[in-house]
């Protein structure tokens, strides 16, 4: 009779809903949105309102087959297929053509999403998926060059915006001295080519502070994955520290770090858990990047997303009452240590 | 009497055990071979071919093959004639066979016609076993093909060789293209038979039980109270 059920993460109910949240994390990105738009212009916000059209859209016309009420589905919807399309959008280049963000979104919704369930119950982050996808659906359209933004762009109707490799796959493959921007440029993103939302790194730095102050993320979490991957890099590079601040200001390893890995649905929920994934997802996106020589940020959250169900099977917080780590320890020694008098005793 | 077996074995080979769909034998040229269309009706049709053969054979010597050596004895059988359609494959569609390349071979350890010549043709008679033979082999095809099909628009814009448009999603062509199409055709399929399963058991429980009150009547009734 007494069976234990245990629901979806997250388990925790308070005063705030998941439709709070999400807009909390709407509000968040929008700082992020608009450089992007003012970088690389008209173009890069017609993808974002693309890609942000076909999640929601999906989303929508996906309850409609199920036969819902549509007044019910707009009342229970809750913002996250929107997070998921402009997080989405962000990590796509302004120069796609317009079907690789809504083909990619409506993969997203109801592959990822939608056919596991819905909100809460998806295995892996959509937009980390929605970008892997467009980068294996469309490797001809996404490898072929990401746009450089010019500030007068959005003036002049982007036409000035052009395209080639971005500063990390130079970093990458040329080594830190040949990347020929400087920190400062990296830090606010101007004249660094690159996906829309992610080159703007102190407006995402910004969306990131107010989450905080929100209280939706934890300060720590982007800290450790930010921190281990740059340290990683520097020790990957034979302990060069001028490696530690290009490799976390270039690529999209503030983005995936504020926004994608802190994702509630798809992290382990004990802190002790949360620790193995945050270091677990920096040393393997350094790993990968140093070995593979691209942008990896989504796979590698793509990776670890998969082993957040055997985190959480494996680290569970200590049970109210139940010995402690060091005290198992000193158990066993004091067991050891017992045995071997023993031992002597009777040798002796 | 004899009619109706036929026409079992048939739906039976087709759709209810579809090889590809239902079974789910033979995966491993089912997902490399499907990228076009062409492809899959050629291993299709190459596999029908050596699926009648061997089923024909080894039902005509299912009496004389000792149940101890049996598994090697079907293999010595289907080999044989794999070794035939290649060479004739090699000779007179050399494309063909350089596209299909070690698949080709590989169909010796092929689940399908190993798995129809465990389960059926060393059970039945030959003639039994030969159509079963076909209808599996031809499950076999069309599944493939429709696989190939679907990839082949999608991933490489074209239809059977013939392009269609410039636009192409490459996700289609790669090797999690092929997996993610599969998956959801096995799901389809699934679906639509439990649908089809569904509306036999109400037919049967409704015959045999006619005074039972059925939903569906329930609601235009009160409909009617109203």
């Amino acid at each position: 009779m007494n069976k234990v059920y245990v629901s979806d993460s997250p388990h925790v109910r308070g005063a705030r809903t998941t439709k709070g949240i999400m807009i909390d994390v709407c509000i968040a990105l929008l700082p992020a949105c608009i450089m992007g738009c003012v970088y690389f212009g008209f173009k890069a916000l017609l993808v974002l309102v693309l890609s942000c059209v076909g999640a929601v859209g999906s989303e929508i016309v996906y309850n409609l087959i199920l036969r819902k009420n549509i007044k019910e589905i707009l009342r229970n919807f809750d913002f996250t297929s929107l997070v998921s399309g402009m997080l989405l959008g962000m990590c796509l280049s302004s120069n796609v053509p317009w079907y690789v963000p809504i083909i990619s979104s409506i993969f997203m919704i109801i592959v990822v999403k939608m056919l596991f369930g819905g909100t809460g119950k998806n295995i892996v982050n959509p937009a980390i998926t929605g970008r892997v996808f467009a980068f294996i659906a469309f490797q001809s359209v996404m490898i072929s060059g990401w746009a450089t933004p010019n500030i007068g762009a959005i003036l002049s109707g982007g036409s000035e915006v052009t395209s080639g490799a971005t500063p990390l796959t130079i970093m990458l493959s040329d080594g830190v001295d040949n990347m020929g921007i400087s920190l400062l440029d990296l830090f606010l993103g101007t004249g660094v080519t690159g996906c829309i939302g992610e080159t703007c790194k102190l407006a995402l730095i910004v969306g990131g502070i107010y989450l905080v102050c929100r209280k939706v993320i934890g300060w720590q979490w982007p800290v450790i994955y930010v921190g281990v991957t740059g340290l990683m890099s520097v020790a990957l590079n034979g302990f060069n520290f001028g490696y530690f601040l290009p490799s976390i200001l270039s690529g999209g390893l503030m983005l995936g770090a504020i926004f994608m890995a802190t994702d509630y649905v798809t992290s382990p929920f004990t802190d002790k858990g949360r620790y193995v994934y945050y270091i677990a997802l920096g040393i393997v996106t350094a790993l990968l990047r140093k070995y593979t020589r691209i942008e990896v940020v989504s796979f590698a959250i793509l990776l670890m997303n998969l082993f957040v169900p055997l985190i959480n099977a494996h680290i569970r917080p200590r049970i109210f009452g139940a010995p402690t780590l060091l005290d198992k320890i000193k158990d066993k020694i004091a067991k050891m240590k017992s045995k071997k008098q023993a031992d002597k005793e009777v040798q002796g | 009497m004899k009619g109706n077996k036929f026409k079992g074995i048939a739906v039976d080979g087709l759709l209810r055990n579809n090889p590809t769909l239902r079974l789910v034998l033979g995966t491993c040229p089912t997902l490399a071979l499907s990228t076009t269309a062409m492809n899959g009706i050629g291993m299709g049709l190459a596999v029908t071919f050596i699926l009648i053969c061997s089923n024909t054979l080894i039902s005509l010597l299912r009496k004389v093959i000792p149940n101890a050596v049996r598994i090697p004895s079907f293999v010595l059988i289907i080999a044989t004639f794999v070794t035939v359609v290649r060479m004739v494959m090699e000779k007179f569609i050399p494309d063909l066979y350089d596209s299909l390349g070690v698949y080709l071979p590989l169909i010796v350890v092929n689940c399908v016609i190993l798995g129809r010549a465990e389960a059926f043709a060393s059970k039945n008679p030959v003639l039994d076993s030969a159509a079963d033979g076909l209808f599996t082999g031809l499950g076999f095809t069309w599944a493939l093909t429709l696989l190939g099909v679907i990839r082949e628009v999608l991933g490489s814009g074209s239809i059977f060789g013939v392009e269609l448009w410039s636009f192409r999603i490459e996700f289609f062509t790669s090797a999690a293209g092929a997996f993610f199409t599969y998956g959801v055709m096995i799901a389809l399929f699934n679906a639509l038979f439990a649908k089809i399963d569904n509306v036999k058991k109400r037919k049967e429980f409704y015959a045999a039980y006619p005074d039972a009150i059925q939903p569906e009547k329930l609601e235009t009734k009160t409909e009617e109270v109203k």
